[in-house]
């Protein structure tokens, strides 16, 4: 990765580069130029847009704002009553993980074997083939994260990935995005080892896990800097994630529903010297928001999720808009292969339950909990998540206000190419042909 | 209907007391009256006494003016675990299937059912009125006797045993052939109407079971059969007609390719409008117009959501399909009128009709949206309260505010 920096700097391509391993293999595809003309825009940054042009080329949002008529060669669409939006972004999805059809061969998401798997990578499970990719790209979404389960304390490295098709995960990561560690608190871990007899059985032997492991990492980590190689450790693979977040080069992605386990989890952090950059599921984080607000912690949340398991008993539907008030980064999420193919209406239904109440929130907040906030959380926000000139053009063009039930996405593009048209061109995987009705079979 | 209200009014004690009558901009009235713009809905003693442009109110009757409001009969969630599962991965909160005890078509939720669950208010404020408690299979295909509900604050238990609830979903019953989940139920159907079946080995059907698949046979309550391959859809139709049962697909990711079998044999289907997914291999022909194909074609479709604590994602589900090509006025019908006639419940249930149940919900708008809420909600005539734990905890800690009492106390 720092090869690719250097090699940008001096002006050589990244594509003659020497290509570390795991890295991403993804190219932005050519495409003509594009110009939106006369649509409504969620900016993703909070902002709304009366009718208006976009211009992009080059894979780059180029202008925004009212353009000439432009030259032959830029594609002009006509976006008289439709809506253009940056992509949608879910941090929180296991497409490729847990693929459709949902069998025990293809159930490749949760190492539940130990409670500390920092071990393992989520991209090395990620079959890009899932079917599942494609419903979600027809749900407007550019950009997701593969986390791996939530059976373990830590469940290993995330994977941010580029919703295009493509034959190897390679193919998809989003270059130079970030790793993340998945953790887990509360009801998973306890239950899935208690069960076993084995630590962690409880919430404190939960958090005895945790430090436990972060001592041996800080440890690690020490000794690894060694200047005599000899008096290295050996290398282990797990400690190597943890180090790494030590050295603030993983973010961490913290399953937490309960409001004082946040609180716990946000101790661990500050024990160990590591940031927590999003506490997932969350369902009780209105509890604390001014405090999540305080340690700049994002809250990744679902609308309107509650009561399927008793952490998420105090579910309530004002939880995203509740934290966006407090001032702290809020976040519509999915967890889910039905909710990825419609975060647009989740976002919608957390604005209404806000709206119910009375609560002064725009619809341009509401779009912001699932592009820019999101990007923010995976540290992709210098280069997606808002239509603002210079970033990449991973946007979707909607029939209509895509705060409504009815709204469908009629273009989306990544990276400026259209990887999916709702009149025409839409990806089939390998294991839809003929199996399925979107693969051509009756 | 003016002759009626006449009458009414000769008898002030009977009538006038209680009289509420709501002036509505819209009303879908889910019925033959179609869809009525300022119109008055009178509602006396629990049912709907009339419904109608210009009606004259009579004296005495409370006016609730809702000139912005859309008006719909409250929703009827036609498969849920209401009251028989609290919390999902809490075992000791579940009575929904039997999973110890060699017992099938005989377990009736009734016998379980708990009248003080939270999950009442958290719907019923979103406009769920009515459900039908279903159990869930555990031992045996044929899970047993499902209950229609009322989501009020009290008596919620409207009718047991409305139908029996099975599944051919999967093969895990005989532990590796579909073929044998038929055979048994096929074997225990024929026994059943012979009644000759008195056996107490746990492999066959026991006599209580027996016994209950009799009662199915002889009170032509609705067999609901949980499928989705398109094969054993055509089969579980034919294993219908053999032994004259009313059955109801429920799930059916793959029912439109078989559409024109279940228009044929008039068997209604429940699905989940978000299943679209291959995700078994009983069901790679999932997709998202399923509802929207079955309804061009003549089926009769009601929408169930996957959650009951989220049974309230009915209309969601509704929208979406009308996104697909549903008819708006379809899908309205299919989380309304069509589940209450797919069971075949009387009163008008799901429908604002002349002496039908006055459940009804005002919307600040179009009901199948996500940008609209239940303004409020009346159950048998009663307004009902709009709170709920989720209400409670969000007034608690809606203003984060270290001044004041701890919030324990607020």
């Amino acid at each position: 990765m720092k090869h690719l920096l250097l090699l940008a700097l001096l002006g050589i391509s990244a594509a003659s580069a020497a290509r570390e391993p795991y890295d991403s293999t993804y190219e932005v595809r050519a495409a003509s130029a594009t110009l939106f003309r006369n649509v409504s825009v969620y900016t993703g940054d909070g902002r709304t847009l009366e009718p208006t042009d976009v211009l992009v080329s080059g894979g780059k949002i180029q202008r925004i704002g009212e353009q000439p008529v432009p030259a032959d060669d830029i594609a002009v669409i006509e976006g008289e009553g439709r809506w253009l939006t940056p992509g949608i972004i879910d941090v929180h999805s296991h497409l490729g993980n847990y693929p459709s059809p949902a069998v025990p061969s293809t159930s490749d998401g949760n190492e539940s074997v130990l409670p500390n798997t920092a071990s393992v990578w989520a991209e090395h499970s990620v079959w890009p083939q899932d079917p599942q990719f494609a419903l979600a790209l027809a749900g407007g979404v550019t950009t997701l994260q593969i986390l791996p389960g939530s059976a373990n304390l830590f469940g290993g490295r995330g994977v941010t990935l580029k919703n295009v098709p493509a034959r190897t995960v390679q193919g998809m990561k989003f270059p130079d995005a970030p790793q993340s560690l998945k953790m887990a608190c509360g009801e998973n871990p306890k239950r899935v080892y208690g069960q076993r007899i084995l630590p962690p059985a409880t919430r404190m032997g939960n958090v005895a896990g945790y430090r436990a492991a972060w001592a041996k990492a800080a440890e690690y980590r020490d000794k690894r800097a060694h200047a005599d190689a000899e008096k290295r450790p050996e290398r282990d693979i797990g400690l190597d994630t943890l180090a790494s977040v030590l050295d603030g080069n993983i973010l961490v992605h913290n399953h937490c529903y309960r409001a004082d386990e946040m609180a716990v989890m946000i101790d661990v952090a500050k024990e160990f010297g590591y940031r927590i950059t999003a506490f997932h599921h969350a369902v009780e984080s209105y509890k604390v928001a001014d405090l999540l607000a305080r340690e700049g912690i994002c809250s990744a949340m679902w609308a309107d999720w509650w009561g399927f398991k008793l952490e998420a008993f105090d579910g309530v539907s004002q939880n995203v808009a509740l934290v966006d008030q407090a001032g702290a980064c809020a976040i519509v999420h999915s967890d889910s292969p039905i909710g990825i193919q419609r975060l647009n209406q989740e976002a919608a239904k957390a604005l209404t339950a806000a709206r119910r109440v009375g609560m002064d929130v725009s619809a341009g907040t509401a779009w912001q909990w699932i592009s820019l906030n999101a990007a923010r959380a995976l540290g992709i926000a210098e280069r997606t998540g808002s239509i603002e000139v210079g970033k990449a053009a991973d946007v979707v063009l909607w029939n209509r206000d895509p705060l409504s039930v009815y709204a469908k996405a009629d273009l989306v593009l990544i990276d400026g190419f259209t990887y999916f048209d709702r009149e025409g061109r839409r990806p089939v995987s390998d294991f839809s042909l003929e199996h399925t009705a979107a693969g051509g079979g009756a | 209907m003016r002759a009626w209200i006449g009458l009414v009014c000769l008898l002030p004690g009977l009538a006038t007391a209680e009289g509420i009558a709501i002036r509505a901009g819209k009303v879908h009235t889910v019925a033959e009256a179609g869809v009525l713009t300022d119109a008055t809905i009178l509602v006396l003693d629990g049912v709907v006494q009339a419904v109608g442009a210009g009606l004259p109110v009579p004296p005495g009757y409370t006016v609730v003016d809702a000139a912005d409001a859309v008006v719909t009969p409250g929703l009827v969630a036609p498969y849920t675990r209401f009251g028989i599962q609290e919390i999902e991965l809490e075992a000791s909160t579940r009575d929904d299937a039997v999973v110890a005890y060699p017992l099938g078509p005989a377990l009736d939720v009734a016998d379980a059912f708990d009248d003080s669950s939270t999950l009442y208010a958290v719907n019923r404020r979103d406009g769920v009125t009515r459900a039908v408690v279903a159990p869930r299979p555990g031992n045996d295909p044929l899970a047993g006797w499902g209950a229609l509900i009322r989501l009020s604050q009290s008596e919620q238990l409207a009718d047991t045993r409305v139908a029996m609830f099975g599944t051919l979903a999967t093969n895990e019953f005989s532990g590796g052939s579909t073929a044998a989940v038929f055979q048994r139920l096929r074997e225990g159907l024929t026994n059943a109407r012979r009644r000759a079946q008195r056996s107490v080995d746990s492999r066959e059907y026991r006599y209580a079971d027996s016994e209950a698949l009799h009662a199915l046979q002889q009170s032509g309550a609705p067999l609901v059969l949980e499928v989705h391959r398109s094969a054993d859809i055509r089969r579980a139709v034919d294993l219908a007609e053999t032994f004259s049962l009313r059955l109801i697909i429920l799930g059916g990711s793959e029912a439109w390719k078989v559409a024109d079998v279940l228009a044929a044999a008039d068997v209604p289907v429940i699905i989940d409008g978000f299943a679209n997914r291959p995700s078994g291999f009983d069901r790679l022909g999932a997709r998202s117009d399923n509802a929207a194909m079955l309804h061009a074609a003549g089926v009769r479709v009601s929408f169930t959501s996957e959650e009951t604590q989220n049974a309230r994602w009915v209309r969601q589900i509704a929208g979406n399909a009308v996104a697909e090509g549903m008819p708006w006025e379809a899908a309205l019908a299919a989380i309304t009128a069509q589940p209450a006639l797919t069971f075949g419940f009387p009163n008008g249930v799901g429908q604002i009709v002349e002496g039908g149940v006055a459940d009804l919900v005002l919307w600040t708008g179009d009901p199948l949206e996500v940008t609209t809420w239940a303004e409020r909600v009346m159950i048998d005539g009663v307004w009902q309260p709009m709170h709920s734990r989720q209400t409670r905890l969000y007034e608690r800690y809606r203003s984060l505010d270290a001044e004041g009492l701890p919030y324990g106390y607020r």
